[in-house]
């Protein structure tokens, strides 16, 4: 219950049209695409510019109510999961392109932007926005900002942070600041790169300046099927060890190929072990030479079909079979659970057949779809609510994140901690990481109103003793320490 | 104040470094091979001296994964050499590397050069860091993996922090492989028709990896394959009316450009500027600077002026929406910071969370952390 002087101040912050109070209407923001994980909120406010949002966190935080900011909630990790009795802000109603500089190459956007739209907005100008998350339709750059969303071309071009220049940003006291600036130098420590992938924790971005690319000027795409998962592995290794940097490499293996063709029938073979897709882009002459390498080494490797796409609609064929491979999943089993952890690239093959065992001994499938370029897994772990595997599916995806964590990498690549994932944290950092972390954000959030509960593990959350870190191979190795 | 010589300490490993910081009171400065230790504020004397130039070696290189981990301590140049062993490298070439600059003090000066355009600067490489805080803790964040989006990412608050956060133990880099070719296009020419021949390179497809103007001449870098760069680099003597250079006049070219940034006259101040790219050629050819060089691709550059002349280089830097910063100072009270960032408030209650009395670094950031306790 939120106190009704609270709420006028909230409603005159916002203006009366732009609250949301009602039961149903509150029900709609009860979770983001994390679906188990569920609160009702007390009111969500649908601020219409920065003031407006600034008004807002400072009845907030005058008042010591709780508030989570909210993009489109297409996230996976429970981070725009409202607190009881708290506000959520949702910035969809901040959505236009406020600035597009085709001579500096860059747009000024408000966070309910979709990717997709930032890249609509530069195409007159031979423009693009390179992060490109499967979700990019809908997604907001603000929660791309949150999350330092990724997409499969990061491999070559990096994540939300390598791309965002500057930031508007109402800290959780309602002071509006700048992080970042015009060009890469910086004043002082880069608290841009701070925010970035602060999932929500540290302030509301209100207004986002983000650098744009030239399109290159060719683009090749390739679809090969290998006669297993490790011939596909050692076919990315030897790309890489030749010294070639791909716009992007995907892998799927048999289960994730059979529901995506058949959900969007892309031509992928539904009897091939394993699938890759490799997208090379650059200058033409080289683009081509390096294309034809591609080949060679798929050759190599046992490639039992390759399929050149002759066209952008085939590129786009192909594309498409990759991105609905998680919704298409659905195709294939009642539920499922997408995970998301991130290996050293080398231990691909190790991990994948430690997923296969895991799945073995707990009855149930996983299939996988991945960035393999950057060893980032989404393992889908299916199974059947309504024959009561919910825990057991839900304990094997926890422990295929704490594997890659194990193997040196990982707990998560681009879909963040938030809720979900906050108890695993002890297995990935120390204690002392963990206080540290918990320093930085109370120096911008020291009321912990902003978005509480998420990414740092909490006693009410996770008990006292929330697993116990284990330690990184390296440190085993005795080739780092911790002390 | 008093000026007893300070007691330098000398770690080598994590432990050590743990222990120097753990083990005293007081202010500290922390210093690598001291390459830039005329940037940025004038550091505050301190009793004791954390010298980070034992802390070296490489710790964890598996060239397959295309990262390392080194102890912060080692200087790039000999990263380099034995990262070139496998055809790979630090996509990084801030000109003091060449007189030794550590990993550590690198970041910690948030420095880059003209590779930044293809490449980013170090916060884009970096992705993982050990750092010592002043009270001793020992904290970790990031990892050995390129992608990794588990917890905040802490390496990025210390590029740039000279030191005022904590000791920079470890890193961890992300690295690149060594391009089989690359080839170099220059054109002498004055400062406007660079900086139009620049705008017509960025709105080529040809992907330059460095675009820089070095005080009389534009010079744009391609790397590739030994095919795919000749013809870019034909592409570009035309598009820019410069011609292709030789392998030896390239590297010619771009060591003077090295120069001009690190090898400033002794009398001079030099500032970094930083701005959107159109606007750099407007400070760069300010009558207050000479010996200019700058990314026209990045909006980041480095101008020599006359110690008299740095507020007003400040000033229209700020004007122009810049940043703006010293890298050399010479006698004098001169302000070494353009204008504070807007969040200074934010940096200051980190340095309360972080190091609350304020041992680390003092001076650097002028007066930007006000709050800061007296030291004892
Ligand atoms: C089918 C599907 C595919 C996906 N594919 C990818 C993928 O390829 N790569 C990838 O990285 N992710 C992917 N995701 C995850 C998700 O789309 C991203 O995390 C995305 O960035 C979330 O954006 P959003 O607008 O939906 O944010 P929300 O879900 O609304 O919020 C996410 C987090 O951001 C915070 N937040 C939102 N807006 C702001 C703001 N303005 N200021 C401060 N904090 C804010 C929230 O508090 C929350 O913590 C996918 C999701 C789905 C459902």
């Amino acid at each position: 219950m939120l106190d009704e002087a609270v709420r006028q101040a909230l409603v005159s912050a916002v203006g009366p049209g732009n609250v949301i109070s009602d039961p149903v209407g509150l029900r709609s923001y009860e979770c983001d695409g994390l679906t188990g994980f569920r609160q009702v909120p007390a009111l969500v406010v649908l601020p219409l510019d920065t003031q407006s949002v600034a008004a807002a966190v400072r009845v907030c935080h005058e008042h010591g109510v709780p508030f989570v900011a909210r993009g489109a909630g297409t996230g996976l990790s429970g981070g725009a999961m409202p607190v009881a009795d708290g506000v959520v802000i949702s910035l969809q109603r901040l959505r236009r392109v406020l600035d597009v500089d085709p001579v500096d190459r860059r747009a000024v956007l408000e966070p309910g932007v979709t990717n997709l739209d930032i890249t609509k907005a530069a195409a007159p100008h031979g423009l693009y926005y390179a992060p490109d998350p499967s979700s990019q339709q809908v997604c907001t750059i603000g929660g791309n900002v949150a999350e330092n969303s990724g997409g499969a071309h990061c491999l070559k071009y990096g994540f939300t942070t390598n791309h965002v220049l500057a930031m508007t940003v109402v800290l959780p006291d309602g002071e509006i600041v700048t992080l970042g600036g015009d060009s890469g130098e910086q004043l002082g420590p880069d608290l841009r790169g701070v925010f970035l992938g602060s999932e929500g924790t540290l302030g509301v971005v209100c207004e986002i300046t983000v650098r744009l690319l030239r399109v290159p000027e060719t683009v090749r795409t390739l679809l090969a099927d290998f006669p297993s998962v490790p011939a596909a592995g050692e076919v990315v290794s030897d790309i890489v060890a030749a010294g070639i940097v791909p716009a992007a490499v995907e892998m799927m293996d048999n289960l994730a190929i059979q529901a995506a063709e058949k959900a969007v029938g892309a031509g992928y073979t539904l009897d091939t072990p394993a699938a890759l897709v490799v997208e090379l882009d650059g200058p033409a002459a080289e683009c081509g030479e390096q294309f034809e390498q591609v080949k060679e080494i798929c050759d190599r490797h046992g490639c039992t079909r390759l399929h050149i796409a002759g066209d952008a609609a085939e590129r786009a064929k192909i594309w498409k079979g990759r991105k609905a491979a998680f919704a298409a999943v659905g195709r294939i089993s009642a539920d499922y659970i997408v995970q998301d952890g991130v290996v050293p690239r080398t231990r691909l093959a190790e991990v994948l057949d430690r997923i296969a065992e895991m799945g073995d001994a707990a009855g149930l499938r996983v299939a996988n779809v991945f960035h393999a370029g950057d060893g980032n897994l989404h393992p889908l772990v299916l199974f059947d609510a309504d024959a009561g595997e919910l825990e057991r599916a839900e304990e094997l995806s926890k422990d295929i994140a704490e594997l890659c964590v194990e193997l040196g990498g990982s707990l998560s690549g681009e879909h963040g901690i938030g809720t979900d994932k906050a108890c695993s944290m002890p297995r990935m950092f120390g204690v002392d990481d963990l206080a540290t972390m918990d320093r930085v954000r109370s120096a911008f959030d020291p009321r912990h109103l902003c978005n509480p509960g998420k990414l740092l593990p909490t006693p009410r959350l996770c008990g006292e003793r929330p697993g116990v870190y284990r330690p990184h191979p390296l440190e085993e190795a005795g080739v780092i320490e911790r002390l | 104040m008093t000026t007893t010589t300070p007691a330098v300490l000398t770690p080598t490993d994590l432990r050590g470094a743990r222990d120097a910081l753990a083990d005293t009171a007081g202010a500290v400065r922390i210093r690598g091979t001291g390459t830039a230790a005329g940037w940025a504020g004038s550091p505050e004397p301190a009793p004791t001296v954390l010298d980070t130039t034992g802390l070296t070696g490489v710790l964890a290189y598996n060239p397959a994964d295309m990262t390392v981990g080194v102890r912060a301590g080692t200087p790039v140049r000999e990263l380099q050499e034995e990262l070139a062993g496998h055809g790979q490298r630090l996509a990084f070439d801030a000109a003091r590397v060449a007189r030794g600059a550590t990993v550590g003090g690198l970041v910690a000066t948030a420095d880059s050069g003209p590779l930044a355009l293809g490449y980013g600067s170090l916060r884009d490489l970096m992705i993982g860091a050990t750092t010592v805080l002043a009270d001793g803790t020992v904290a970790r964040s990031g990892g050995h993996v390129i992608k990794n989006v588990a917890g905040y990412d802490l390496t990025k608050l210390l590029h740039g922090s000279y030191g005022a956060f904590g000791l920079l133990a470890e890193v961890v880099l992300r690295l690149h492989p060594i391009p089989a070719a690359q080839r170099s296009v220059r054109l002498d020419c004055p400062l406007s028709t660079a900086a139009e021949r620049a705008a017509a390179v960025l709105g080529s497809a040809l992907e330059p990896v460095a675009l820089e103007w070095a005080d009389g001449s534009l010079l744009v870098r391609v790397e590739g394959t030994p095919e795919g760069t000749e013809v870019r680099a034909r592409q570009l003597a035309e598009l820019t009316r410069g011609s292709v250079l030789s392998e030896d006049a390239a590297e010619a070219a771009w060591a003077r450009h090295a120069e001009l940034v690190d090898s400033p006259p002794e009398d001079r101040a030099v500032a970094r500027i930083g701005c959107r790219p159109s606007r750099l050629p407007g400070l760069l050819g300010d009558p207050a600077g000479t010996g200019g060089t700058g990314g026209l691709g990045t909006g980041i550059g480095t101008v020599t002026v006359a110690p008299g002349d740095v507020e007003r280089t400040h000033d229209a830097v700020t004007a122009a929406g810049g940043t703006s910063v010293l890298r050399q100072r010479p006698a004098g009270a001169l302000r070494a910071w353009g204008q504070a960032p807007s969040a200074v408030r934010v940096l200051t209650a980190l340095k309360d969370e972080l190091d609350p009395q304020g041992r680390l670094c003092p001076g650097r950031f002028e007066l930007w952390f006000t709050s800061g306790k007296a030291l004892s």
